[in-house]
């Protein structure tokens, strides 16, 4: 992509520079796949690496959950971070899993990510924040933004005529249309997604909410949920999943993306944040550090349905 | 060659189902997997190859073992017998055939066997199809396999322009064939089967068994893991990964069933032992462990590679970790000294 | 609380024996059978957890036992310090193990011995009620109420509402562990 070939460069210098002087101790990108149509995460320790590092329009992974490999250590990583990759860091950050001295975040423009065969992923266009929420350095002119704002920098003209951020007001529209159906139709939509489950558990490692040390799907022996993927055990999983991100989820999609079943994750994640703004108003998650999640404070004058 | 016209396929079918469970390539909840056809099941027998092996067929995700119960000192175990159809898997590609042969290798080929496995192997029958379009992710002619036929399938069957070719290979076979023919369901044909397309994907893997006996501390190992996320989607994918868990369903504080259920080396309590020690405690070792498996230790044992290049893990990896780069880098790196 | 107390053993074991007439028969959930219990007369009786909070909630049915008060057998209570200790892997659990409904029950907003326990668990499971209601499941089967120590009437009351709302709704298997 033409508008990104500085960006590309510039990364690389900063990844070079970085790693040189002794800044990061890593850096995490996105290098180019098998396919040109491929773009896969990468990390270096490096600088004679900093070369592989590329960035365009198919860089869909978010990277901040890989951040967690590093909790228990000191140095700095950096992480370059779309729009919707920041809110990931953020995420962690505020969940205290990392430390602001243990990361070093560089905000990119983003064009709209795009799938193998070139359309525009949904996910990008729903999309509010297209530009990151917090950077300690930006590449390509794009504007640090905690509010829901078109895309900025190089890529912005790109990425609004793909559509980013076109369809926001439409993000609720499968969970409207699941709504719609009666409580048995309901119960047999989930109960085929939950059978499909082979609990290979991509959707809970990629999550950066998703950042319990020791998770109880991990651990048999404390009893909670059975090893075998069962139709019973998979709902377990994925309500359990569910409620323990409410509230907390960032909305990057991954889950549903790494869903080797093609689960319908983020409906679940959706209609939770749906039920949160109605119930508690606006929240969008991982975006301020400083405010607390909806689950994790009260009102006293809190909706009461349970008198 | 006779030949099995497409128009006929469901009837072919539905005869063989009467007598045996028939699992076919079918669109489930969207995803393409092995089901038990019957008249309801959407047959998808084009995709290359189904998003979900046929391991299930044989492997069950989970399955009961036997039942015990423990009064004080009043201990009894019921084995749980497993009723096993006839069964026929229908429309199984090379890939997956070879795969079946390498857990074959793993169930039966030494002593003692799996009795559940050896069970259900000994009560199926392939009936493999020709591949003939290979999807993006597929290399198993690098894998040494040929798309458009298997040797150690019980029936095969070649695609034509309105059907296909049905050729027995075993006694097995000739049964199966003589059913469909009996029936009136198959004509001569003097076509010839169409052949495959070459694979996109290539990779050449000789000697990286060998190669591989001197990485086992290689810095490529921890370069590899960096960025992997330590999911089972490439293990519960893989039609050859066959690690299992043996565990308890338990019913009460003495009672219960013990349950076999798919397991994979990627996660982190695969490896743990009864003490705490975890001997494969980070990533590095639990990916370097995958693929040394299905690159060294099986060819080590069994003479074969334990992939079969269908490129499920390819195709799924969350973070496009590619078995095809491992055998390539593996090739490509330096070894000191 | 219920006139049943689950015992260890065998399924055989756990079942009211003859000598309690009139009361139902009920599976307790770790040896859950395929559908819970019936009563003498064959009718099928709901089978439901409780979770109640040890402040009030569980003071208030101590309350109404000693009051001699009646109300159905059908709710086990498991006693938890405090509503907001219920975490929604209780509730899935309890549906696994099968629950035909579950109440989770506690002390009323502002009444918390620990001051503002309830109130998270008031977001916390007005959220997961509409999710499960999302998955399929009838909201009469998943309830939240609060309860004070003096309120045995109360707790009389919501065990019978309760108790009647799911009886007709018939057996939960959603999510039912079964033996595989």
């Amino acid at each position: 992509m033409k508008e990104l070939h500085n960006v590309n460069v510039a990364m690389r210098t900063l990844a070079r520079e970085l790693l040189e002087s002794g800044t990061v101790a890593g850096v995490y990108g996105w290098k180019k796949g098998s396919r040109p149509t491929l773009t896969s995460p990468l990390y270096i320790q490096d600088a004679a690496k900093a070369d592989r590092l590329a960035y365009d329009q198919y860089a869909v992974s978010n990277l901040s959950a890989l951040l967690l490999d590093h909790r228990n250590n000191d140095k700095k990583r950096a992480i370059f971070v779309k729009g919707c990759d920041s809110r990931g860091v953020v995420r962690l950050l505020q969940d205290q899993q990392i430390t602001p001295e243990q990361v070093l975040v560089i905000g990119l423009p983003c064009p709209g990510m795009v799938d193998e065969a070139g359309s525009l992923l949904t996910k990008c266009a729903e999309c509010r924040f297209p530009n990151p929420v917090m950077a300690d350095q930006v590449l390509g002119g794009v504007e640090v933004s905690k509010q829901p704002s078109a895309p900025t920098g190089v890529t912005a003209e790109a990425a609004r005529k793909v559509g980013v951020g076109s369809r926001a007001g439409e993000r609720m529209a499968q969970v409207a249309q699941l709504e719609g159906k009666t409580a048995a139709e309901k119960e047999a939509y989930w109960a085929e997604q939950h059978d499909k489950c082979i609990r290979c558990y991509a959707c809970r490692n990629v999550c950066p909410a998703c950042n319990c040390r020791d998770c109880i799907f991990d651990t048999e022996k404390k009893g909670w949920v059975s090893k075998a993927a069962t139709s019973s055990a998979n709902a377990f999983f994925a309500i359990t999943r569910a409620m323990h991100v409410a509230g907390r989820c960032v909305d990057c999609g991954e889950c549903e993306r790494v869903c080797p079943m093609d689960i319908p994750i983020m409906t679940v994640n959706r209609k939770l944040q749906q039920d949160i703004e109605a119930l508690f108003g606006p929240y969008d998650a991982g975006v301020d550090e400083t405010v607390v999640p909806p689950l994790g404070r009260y009102q006293t004058d809190d909706p009461e349905e349970f008198l | 060659m006779k030949a099995l016209a497409k128009k006929n396929l469901a009837d072919a079918l539905a005869l063989l189902a009467g007598q045996a469970t028939v699992w076919v390539p079918a669109k489930v909840a969207g995803v393409t997997r092995f089901a038990p056809w019957s008249p309801a099941v959407t047959l998808d027998l084009e995709a290359t190859p189904p998003a979900v092996s046929p391991k299930e067929i044989l492997l069950p995700e989970t399955e009961s073992l036997y039942r015990y119960s423990a009064y004080g000192m009043d201990v009894t175990f019921e084995a749980v017998e497993q009723e096993v159809p006839p069964t026929i898997i229908w429309g199984i590609h090379s890939c997956d055939v070879q795969a079946i042969l390498c857990q074959d290798d793993v169930f039966l080929s030494r002593e003692p066997q799996d009795a559940a496995y050896a069970k259900r192997r000994a009560a199926t029958t392939l009936v493999a199809l020709a591949c003939t379009t290979p999807g993006p992710d597929c290399f198993c002619t690098s894998m040494g396999l040929e798309p458009a036929e298997h040797a150690s399938t019980d029936v095969q069957l070649h695609i034509l322009t309105d059907g296909y070719g049905v050729e027995a290979r075993t006694a097995r076979g000739e049964e199966i064939v003589a059913r469909l023919a009996e029936k009136g369901l198959l004509v001569e044909t003097i076509e010839p089967p169409a052949k495959a397309q070459a694979c996109t994907r290539a990779v050449n893997p000789e000697g990286i068994d060998k190669k591989l006996v001197e990485m086992f501390e290689h810095p490529y190992w921890d370069e590899l893991a960096a960025t992997c996320l330590n999911c089972g989607a490439c293990t519960f994918l893989c039609p050859t990964c066959h690690c299992f868990d043996l565990t308890d369903h338990r019913r009460n504080a003495h009672e219960g069933t013990k349950i076999r259920c798919w397991d994979a080396c990627m996660f982190t309590e695969y490896t743990v032992m009864a003490g705490g020690h975890n001997p494969r405690p980070g990533k590095k070792e639990r990916v370097r462990q995958r693929f040394m498996h299905k690159l060294r230790y099986f060819p080590e044992r069994y003479g074969k590679w334990q992939c079969t290049g269908c490129g499920r893990c390819v195709a799924r990896c969350p973070v496009h970790i590619e078995i095809t780069d491992v055998i390539k880098e593996v090739g490509e790196v330096t070894l000191d000294g | 609380m219920s006139a049943l107390s689950p015992k260890s053993g065998s399924p055989a074991d756990c079942a009211v024996t003859e000598g309690h007439v009139g009361l139902p028969v009920l599976d307790p959930p770790p040896t859950a059978a395929p559908d819970t219990g019936k009563t003498k007369n064959g009718e099928w009786q709901p089978y439901i957890v409780g979770f109640a909070c040890n402040w009030c909630t569980y003071a208030g049915a101590d309350l109404a036992g000693l009051s001699r008060m009646q109300y159905p057998p059908n709710m086990r209570l498991v006693r938890v310090p405090c509503s907001g200790r219920v975490n929604p892997q209780f509730v899935l659990r309890a549906f696994q193990k099968g629950a035909d409904a579950v109440l989770v029950a506690g002390c009323h907003p502002g009444d918390c011995h620990y001051g503002t326990g309830n109130y998270f668990t008031r977001r916390r499971f007005l959220l997961m009620q509409r999710l499960l209601t999302f998955m399929g499941v009838d909201p009469r089967r998943f309830q939240a109420r609060w309860i004070s120590g003096s309120e045995a009437p109360k707790f009389r009351d919501v065990v019978t509402e309760l108790t009647e709302q799911v009886r007709p709704l018939g057996p939960n298997r959603l999510w039912r562990e079964v033996e595989p």
